[in-house]
């Protein structure tokens, strides 16, 4: 199957999502961008002036990246989570798509394409915001967009996931409260993970966001892109659409 | 399935013509067993009827068949193509309508049906024509651009018929289609099946409905507790039991019934009574096998909570 088909596939997989987006398109933006900008507010403009310079850059400088690789994850993963397991379990209506001739590959790509096009846009929005605040700082570059993309990609592929292992609510919200929670604060997104104690920093080492944080800020302050880390985060993408793929194949997205 | 409760016909003489054909299938869900050894075979143009109380398997074989459960032993093909390995293909035969309401709830009527016109990749040109024509031969034009989460549950379900209509599939399952709808929409159903089935269209059904299940199938499989206990078209189904039923008011509230297969015979065992108020003479009814066959646990245990 080309990597065309499984496109086109994915598209008419993303069709339902698409027209719930094109209906709510505000609110949705709107409930995406509250997070960041409480980020922005009270790291920038509460804490910037206080904080002394982090590699040579300012504070505001240096949280903004941070605040938009916390957007590739908050705006792409709880979305899809949530919509995938309302369509598995409450709505049924993820059976109507597995019913459907739809190759595996495109369904996992269809679920997680526009929670990816909600994040890229989300972060555009705040890579302008971003460039207001510290317009000297920030270099939006093609390489930066290249690793906001695979980030919000992986995320966006760990929310398929996540609504697939899921079995109620109940579980998303611990899976936020024990791993996404605790990524959005630890990985580096306000500040540098090299401040933090070593055994926490192993920690920390086996999170994609660390990745996420650490290419995207460089991109974005033109420090020259660690592409391991690109390719990690690239990895963990791989990895999330894999254990999907391995999921649906073998019929263990169960209903109930 | 004692030999008394065939039916008399046996649809066995066409094997390679079944457009189902399931032998032997087994569910196992851990310890427990959904479907055990069940077989079903369809024939094309048929409407078959499965038939069970709840819990019986009815849900589960109807995954089964429908390629969205594996079943843990079996041997199934299903418009003439084996299952697991032609499953894509199984699933462009096939439409389905499922026991719950599975339609996209956050968007409109026309945009659930569309969007299952891409899914079955309906040609884009014709996706609208038949989304149209579809629509208005099921009444729901009025309703295209209302959100399908402010719809009556019988308006969620003829769209959810639509939609399993788009491809115009060979085969149309349906899980228990007429599930807390009102009387006339039942019926507005019903008589959707019938048009369905008379433009070609093979139906296979569950319902714990009798009266459904008498009203349009050609066959009736009765499952119970995993096992298909009964199959035949409802008369042959009644004929097995006795075609006439004595039904007999006791004193203790509770019935008791007795089946005759001839007139004479159930009209002296009435007589018997001589109360007439107390006893009942009539045709048996496929509620009756139903009954017979699944047994009548819940009167009984609704008599035994009474009287705690």
């Amino acid at each position: 199957m080309s990597l065309l088909s499984v496109f086109d596939e994915a598209l008419r997989v993303a069709r339902p999502d698409v027209y719930y987006l094109r209906r709510n398109f505000l609110s949705v933006l709107v409930t995406m961008l509250v997070t960041p900008l409480l980020y922005f507010v009270s790291f920038c403009y509460g804490l910037g002036s206080s904080v002394s310079d982090i590699g040579g850059v300012s504070y505001v400088a240096f949280v903004i990246p941070g605040v938009v690789a916390l957007s590739t994850l908050t705006s792409s993963f709880s979305a899809i989570a949530n919509k995938v397991l309302a369509q598995r379990i409450y709505y049924t209506s993820f059976d109507e798509i597995v019913l459907c001739p739809l190759s595996p590959s495109a369904v996992i790509l269809g679920k997680a394409l526009v929670g990816f096009l909600k994040s890229m846009l989300a972060c555009s929005i705040l890579l302008a915001i971003g460039l207001l605040m510290s317009a000297d700082g920030m270099h939006v570059t093609p390489m930066l967009y290249l690793c906001i993309a695979v980030s919000c990609l992986t995320f966006s592929f760990l929310g398929v996931l996540v609504g697939f292992i899921s079995k109620s609510l109940t579980d998303i919200i611990m899976f936020t409260s024990l791993i996404v929670v605790p990524m959005t604060f630890l990985c580096g997104t306000v500040f540098s993970v090299s401040s933090l104690p070593e055994a926490v920093q192993y920690f920390i080492s086996a999170l994609p966001l660390t990745y996420s944080v650490e290419c995207i800020r460089a991109a974005a302050l033109g420090w020259g892109v660690p592409l391991l880390s690109l390719a990690v985060t690239a990895a963990f993408g791989a990895a999330f659409f894999a254990i999907c793929h391995w999921m649906l194949v073998s019929g263990r997205i169960s209903k109930k | 399935m004692s030999s008394s409760k065939r039916p008399s016909r046996d649809p066995e003489a066409g094997a390679s013509e079944y457009i189902i054909d399931a032998e032997g299938v087994v569910v196992r869900f851990g310890e427990k067993t959904a479907v055990d050894g069940v077989d079903v075979k369809v024939l094309p143009g048929e409407i078959y009827g499965l038939l069970g109380p709840n819990g019986a398997g009815k849900t589960t074989t109807i995954r089964v068949l429908t390629t969205l459960q594996t079943p843990t032993a079996g041997r199934i093909s299903v418009g003439g193509l084996p299952m697991p390995s032609e499953n894509k293909g199984i699933r462009e035969k096939i439409g389905i309508v499922q026991q719950m309401i599975s339609l996209d709830k956050d968007i409109s009527v026309r945009e659930n049906i569309i969007c299952h016109g891409y899914f079955q990749k309906v040609p884009k040109a014709d996706i609208m024509r038949r989304m149209d024509s579809i629509s208005s031969a099921m009444g729901l034009t009025p309703f295209l651009d209302s959100t399908v989460v402010r719809l009556s549950g019988g308006w969620q379900r003829k769209t959810s018929i639509a939609c399993a209509l788009m491809h115009d599939p060979e085969i149309l399952f349906l899980d228990e289609p007429t599930a807390g709808l009102d009387t006339q929409s039942r019926h507005m159903l019903w008589d959707m099946i019938r048009q369905l089935n008379k433009a070609g269209t093979t139906i296979f059904l569950t319902t714990h409905y009798i009266e459904e299940a008498e009203s349009l199938c050609n066959r009736v499989a009765i499952l119970n507790g995993g096992r298909m206990a009964a199959l035949g078209s409802p008369r042959e189904l009644c004929d097995g039991i006795g075609r006439f039923a004595v039904e007999h008011n006791n004193e203790d509230h509770t019935r008791s019934y007795r089946y005759f297969s001839d007139w004479d015979g159930a009209k002296a065992f009435a007589a018997g009574f001589g109360d007439d108020e107390s006893v009942v003479l009539r045709k048996t009814s496929l509620e009756d096998v139903f009954l017979e066959l699944t047994g009548r646990k819940v009167t009984a245990d609704f008599v035994k909570v009474v009287r705690i």
